[in-house]
């Protein structure tokens, strides 16, 4: 007997009926569907800044996504998705984090290195992005939230508004954590 | 000559600088090599921080895009967004006013003494109806067709998001919007408090409904795709097709020809 429960990811094989009619909600969750396959590694990279594992990186991804479909099916501004997924997952791991209570742990398990062709190239390029990875994730959390934001292409201005900073502080946190980069990759 | 800073190089390189700046920051690093040499070892940061960032294997997609499929699929309807315009608010608040002064004559009248809200028809935002992908000889194949309990935990849950948290549960069936017997979920989304002898269109009436749709399914002459959406989008207007009335029949009534 099915157990009943008011926890409706409990039920997979679920179905709205009142989606069988609406077929701009079908197009909408199509489209919230593409902006997943789009941006979900980006945004899992960015997650891994926040010391959550992958599972729960995944969990706060489905929530960002839902969300943003509750966003969209509003009529809500369409204006720059991307940093707006970038805001809510934010927000959203913080309070994952400080739910669980969860320690900061790296996310190293998802990271490999694209081989280079020549084999000591390889080893010397690997070992200087590891020491680039390691610096960057022994950066105050601030500083790290930063470079990953920067790193995924978001300009000052986005940066300065999903970590709620002024842009000279999103400036000083850049350059404080390159010139550590820079310091520790010296070859 | 006063070396550009690490901060003022790194915004040069990312193209942050105002326009004036930009320039005098160009014009001193035409001249000075070492700022050149510092704008270089900047950007080679930025390339080994990028080459070890973005080659983060991904793990596989297809399970977390199909939960996400199917998690959309099961979030309700908003409400009407006529509502959030700015013509709609002070309109909805006008009809709201009077709503609420309908009811209060209406229950002044009838029944002076009850307090129990009346609610015929769910909220479509909290109650948009569920069911299980299951064919029509699954559900017909179901031999009993009497609804299942609904544990007296997740009745509470549907009187406080009706906002009837005090409600004296006898007075309600916490019901099905689409009954399991035609194929129903057992979701909160597809539970409601249904009164049963607020209003004419009540839960025993309702009932009936359910077992003539049934029937009709069972029989061949109704899709079940659609009994579940003419029930899950307006019970009444189903019952008074299904029964060709405008007027509840009294229980065990037959239906007119």
């Amino acid at each position: 007997m099915r157990s009943p429960l008011s926890d409706s990811a409990a039920l997979p094989n679920l179905r709205s009926v009142a989606s069988d009619l609406d077929h701009p909600r079908q197009r909408l969750e199509q489209e919230v569907v593409e902006l997943f396959d789009e941006f979900r590694l980006p945004l899992l990279r960015y997650l891994s800044s926040f010391g959550l594992p992958l599972a729960d990186g995944e969990e706060v991804l489905q929530e960002v996504f839902l969300s943003l479909f509750q966003h969209l099916q509003r009529g809500k501004s369409r204006e720059n998705l991307r940093g707006w997924l970038f805001r809510v997952a934010h927000n959203l791991a913080l309070k994952r984090r400080y739910r669980t209570g969860r320690d900061l742990e790296q996310g190293t398990a998802t990271l490999a290195i694209d081989p280079a062709p020549n084999p000591e190239d390889q080893m010397l390029t690997n070992q200087v992005r590891q020491r680039a990875l390691q610096v960057a994730k022994a950066l105050p959390e601030q500083d790290r939230r930063c470079l990953f934001l920067r790193a995924e292409g978001l300009r000052y201005r986005e940066i300065a508004g999903i970590l709620d900073m002024s842009l000279g502080a999103v400036s000083l946190s850049l350059t404080r954590s390159l010139a550590r980069i820079a310091r520790s990759t010296e070859r | 000559m006063n070396h550009l800073s690490d901060r003022h190089l790194l915004l040069h390189l990312e193209g942050e600088l105002p326009p004036h700046e930009k320039k005098l920051a160009q014009e001193h690093l035409e001249a000075c090599w070492k700022c050149r040499a510092r704008a270089r070892e900047l950007e080679t940061a930025i390339a080994d921080f990028i080459g070890a960032h973005q080659t983060t294997e991904a793990p596989p997609a297809a399970g977390p895009r199909a939960l996400l499929k199917a998690r959309l699929s099961q979030l309700p309807p908003p409400s009407s967004s006529f509502f959030r315009t700015r013509l709609g608010l002070p309109l909805a608040a006008a009809a709201c006013c009077l709503v609420l002064l309908g009811l209060v004559l209406v229950r002044t009248a009838i029944r002076p003494d009850d307090t129990t809200p009346l609610v015929s028809t769910p909220n479509a935002r909290l109650t948009p109806g569920a069911a299980l992908l299951e064919s029509r000889q699954d559900v017909c194949a179901q031999s009993s067709t009497n609804n299942k309990i609904v544990p007296v935990a997740l009745q509470k849950k549907v009187f406080e998001e009706y906002g009837i948290a005090r409600a004296q549960p006898h007075a309600y069936e916490v019901d099905y919007l689409v009954t399991p017997a035609l194929g129903g979920a057992d979701d909160i989304h597809n539970l409601w408090p249904h009164s049963y002898s607020a209003t004419v269109w009540n839960a025993q009436v309702k009932d009936a409904l359910e077992d003539r749709m049934r029937e009709m399914v069972c029989g061949g002459s109704l899709d079940l795709t659609e009994a579940q959406r003419e029930i899950a989008t307006n019970w009444i207007a189903a019952y008074k097709k299904y029964f060709h009335t405008d007027q509840p029949l009294a229980t065990g009534q037959p239906a007119q020809q």
